[in-house]
């Protein structure tokens, strides 16, 4: 199958390629112009942007805690408007059948689930593949197991680590790894109700700042392509900008990317003691070049928050909306779910908006910040397209602006930016940033050899809705999405890494299990053959 | 059926070719106006397909085990709660033990949690009268359990009530003593508001230390509960009548549709059972239709809800043999006219 897409204009920052020109599909690839082909199959792309597929890198949309979530608020999907049932589950709210389907209608074709519990991983990758048409992957969480800071504690060394975290990584087939509150959620354990970057973890006396950089090491140590994924200490605390400044200090030149930076954008100026402090955050970041973040951005509705930050969760549980929440006290991590409500019309709320919109338009690099909403912590990923357009154009930040709270614009510098990100900048963004920063060679381009997950938009006035409902989607060079509506299902993979696990670390984990648990640690893993739908698609480690 | 027969389906009683008895579920399924998945006894790709099929006959979906499930998770989404797993509840320096249906819940109970517990920890049973193997205060059930459970609530928040027993008094001083206490009871067990009093005195322990709780329910309805959450949004008790999924925990219930004769096609999954098998017809016991199925992780690779761990394990088949439940209801589904999934 030929497939020709003819006379768009084909935005590719990866390959430099901004031009009017036809694409090439043929197979699941992206080929060069064929001397003398014909295709099969033309689709006039005359007045469209073509790029491919997009790619999130952070998206809560699988495993233990999103499915509570469903559980604990039946009432945040009841009442979905029924669809014509062209695919089985379509009028399915908030399930994983829903969750591909908006993905690929906006032009979606890869999302990383990033943060599941190595003992939890053969259930996300259940809920995995049963989300159509994506292609997904999932980062492993360690930094709070009592296993990995035995090791530390135990002054086990570099080596010791990272055979650990390539264990990990193997067992449950991640792509990447991902620390969260690093020892805070294991003090928590022993009843800690505050835990800053250089605090140390009772029994293990070690501190926050330590498990970071001894974790960084072993991901950098091991080639993962994506480097240690970080969720800093002290989430949502006015003043807590200091935390990730120092967790920008202390990545030292090695790669480090920081999670949805927005949450610690805050100072504790102002009369209300909260105020943004996002001029501070994307000064450092624009400075260490080393690291990248995402920004994590708060839109206004109704939201369910879900974390495998216990202590900030269970610390942040009078501001549950409805007030219910569930605390789960996990073999590592766990988790906590609590629905929140985001309202233009609350001072801290507008602040937090601002806040990402600062990080957005204040660091100057797109390769190095990334559009998430940590969904849906901020807002639920269907937020994209209204956030693409808040930072494509200056009248419609106004416009949100002008609802705003006068205090909160007043301890933040927004109203003065004038920064408009180009459509390059959103491919960038979108694209070509998250494939290089995954270490996937073959998406977030349109190169020959590219896998054939293509976007087609058609800018209009409303670039939401531009963003909204692409006009054509193929995933693997199939055509799944017509005029912002799926056609059909189709069921991609899940891309992970696959370092060489160490035998005497096998047999140590092994071991651990036994005394521990009294069970067979394979038990908890992923085997390969687990899930015939959702093949696995390994990811190199260049090292 | 006799041991060396090579019948895997029957209709009406006598063998049948597969495709004949597939052919027959479909018709009947097809025919009906409210069919009624009333046990959804399987592993995952089994309750996969199980959601599928109601999905495409505009079924219902329900567990046998739902009652005790959805007593726990009904105190879960009205007002939240601290969970623990099975594995860190063994961390435990107190565990409390709710309820005599405890030890029925989790037969392993003591090999998996109390016996794994360090040395020093406390367990501390409350039962309905008997005494028990542990140290034990028998609270009673029913209304005289909710007003104990009431009392230890009051106490542990140091508002102390004249007419406490002073055992309960004792234990109220000892859960705020503990530093990482765990409560365990089983959902067919308890009151919905004994859970609900369960939660609120942990989350009021929780004001200065740590405790939570690790309520029971079936290992296949928390699997079945598993499933149809990521695929509907929704716990079983959930019906595809209108198009879309809608959960109600009355008008779907199985053994309430078919006792009041609401349920025309009846559709049990008990790959489980020692004879498993998935049986199609009318009432609590359908005979119209019946296949024999696989054994999960016996008869067939399989993912399966593993009570020892409170997640899914995957557990490969030793020789495997015969059709598994989401091959059976894929073929019916199919059969009805399903677009692949």
């Amino acid at each position: 199958m030929l497939t020709r897409i003819a006379g768009g204009r084909i935005l590719d920052p990866a390959q430099s390629r901004d031009e009017v020109g036809d694409l090439w599909l043929q197979g699941d690839r992206v080929i060069a112009a064929p001397d003398h082909g014909r295709a099969d199959e033309t689709f006039d792309a005359g007045g469209c942007v073509v790029m491919a597929g997009a790619i999130d890198i952070h998206s809560h949309i699988a495993g233990a805690n999103v499915n509570t979530a469903r559980l604990l608020l039946p009432q945040q999907h009841r009442a979905h408007a029924s669809r014509p049932a062209a695919t089985p589950l379509a009028n399915a709210g908030w399930s994983t059948f829903e969750t591909g389907r908006l993905y690929a209608q906006m032009g979606f074709t890869t999302v990383v689930e990033p943060a599941i519990s190595p003992h939890h991983a053969l259930h996300a990758h259940l809920e995995l593949a049963d989300t159509p048409v994506i292609d997904k992957a999932i980062l492993a969480i360690l930094g709070n197991d009592d296993f990995g800071l035995g090791l530390m504690r135990d002054g086990a060394g570099p080596d010791a680590i990272r055979d650990h975290v390539a264990w990990t990584l193997q067992s449950s087939k991640a792509l990447g790894l991902k620390v969260i509150n690093a020892g805070g959620v294991a003090a928590f354990k022993d009843n800690v109700r505050s835990f800053g970057f250089d605090d140390v973890v009772p029994r293990y006396g070690v501190s926050s700042r330590q498990i970071v950089k001894t974790l960084q090491r072993a991901v950098h140590d091991l080639g993962v392509p994506h480097p240690l994924h970080v969720h800093c200490n002290n989430l949502g605390l006015p003043g807590n900008f200091q935390t990730a400044l120092d967790t920008i200090a202390a990545a030292e030149g090695l790669p480090l990317h920081l999670a949805h930076l927005q949450f610690y954008g805050y100072g504790a100026e102002g009369k209300l003691g909260f105020s943004s402090a996002a001029p501070k955050l994307a000064e450092a970041v624009n400075a260490a070049k080393s690291v990248t973040i995402d920004v994590g951005q708060a839109m206004f509705g109704q939201t369910v928050t879900i974390s495998s930050d216990v202590l900030r969760q269970f610390s942040a549980r009078a501001q549950a909306r409805p007030s219910k929440y569930v605390i789960i006290d996990g073999d590592a991590n766990g988790g906590g779910v609590m629905p929140y409500n985001y309202r233009d019309g609350s001072f801290a709320n507008a602040v937090q908006f601002v806040v990402g919109l600062e990080l957005f338009l204040l660091i100057d690099d797109p390769y190095r910040v990334y559009f998430t909403t940590d969904h849906p912590n901020g807002a639920p990923f269907t937020a994209y397209p209204d956030l693409f357009a808040l930072l494509m154009s200056r009248d419609v930040r106004a416009q949100w602006l002008s609802r705003l709270p006068a205090e909160a614009l007043a301890v933040t510098t927004l109203a003065s930016l004038t920064r408009e990100y180009s459509w390059g900048e959103i491919a960038t963004m979108t694209r070509a940033a998250p494939a290089r920063l995954l270490g996937l060679k073959d998406r977030g381009h349109l190169g020959p050899g590219a896998r054939a997950d293509v976007a087609i938009y058609r800018p209009g006035a409303d670039l939401a809705q531009t963003f909204r409902a692409a006009v054509r989607v193929w995933k693997d060079g199939e055509c799944v999405v017509r005029d912002g509506a799926l056609t059909h299902y189709r069921f991609g993979r899940a891309l992970r890494v696959s370092p060489q696990p160490d035998a005497a670390m096998t047999r140590r984990v092994a071991e651990y299990y036994d005394a521990r648990y009294g069970l067979d640690a394979e038990l908890l893993s992923v085997p390969e053959a687990a899930l015939p739908r959702e093949p696995f698609e390994t990811v190199a480690c260049p090292r | 059926m006799p041991v060396g027969s090579e019948a895997s389906a029957w209709i009406a009683g006598a063998p049948a070719p597969f495709d004949a008895a597939v052919a027959e579920a479909a018709r009947l399924l097809g025919l009906s106006a409210a069919p009624v998945f009333a046990h959804l006894g399987a592993d995952v790709a089994g309750l996969r397909e199980a959601v599928l099929l109601a999905e495409q006959v505009g079924g219902v979906l329900d567990h046998a085990d739902s009652p005790g499930l959805l007593t726990n998770l009904d105190s879960v989404r009205e007002s939240g709660a601290m969970l623990t797993t099975p594995l860190e509840a063994a961390r435990a320096d107190l565990v409390l033990l709710i309820g005599d249906g405890v030890f029925d819940a989790w037969p392993d109970l003591t090999p998996r949690l109390i016996d794994r517990l360090a040395d020093g920890a406390r367990v501390v049973w409350l039962t309905g009268s008997a005494g028990g193997r542990f140290e034990s205060i028998a609270i009673g059930t029913g209304v005289a359990r909710l007003a104990a459970l009431g009392r230890l609530r009051a106490e542990a928040k140091l508002r102390p009530l004249a007419s406490t027993p002073p055992a309960l008094r004792s234990l109220a001083q000892s859960l705020r003593a503990a530093k990482f206490g765990v409560a365990v009871w089983s959902g067919a067990d308890l009151e919905p508001l004994a859970v609900e009093a369960i939660h609120g005195l942990v989350r009021d322990l929780n004001e200065t230390t740590r405790f939570s709780t690790l309520p029971l329910a079936s290992p296949d309805a928390c699997a079945a509960e598993t499933v149809c959450g990521w695929m509907t949004g929704f716990p079983p008790r959930t019906g595809f009548a209108r198009g879309r999924p809608e959960h109600d925990p009355w008008r779907y219930d199985s053994r309430r549709m078919i006792a009041a004769g609401e349920a025309d096609c009846v559709v049990r999954v008990d790959a489980f059972a020692s004879d498993a098998h998935i049986a199609i017809g009318l009432g609590e016991a359908p005979a119209n239709v019946r296949f024999e199925v696989g054994r999960p992780g016996v008869d067939h690779d399989a993912i399966f809800y593993d009570a020892r761990v409170g997640t899914f394990v995957a557990r490969p088949a030793a020789s495997p043999a015969g059709r598994s439940v989401a091959q059976t209801l894929a073929a019916i589904r199919a059969r009805l006219g399903g677009p692949p999934c």
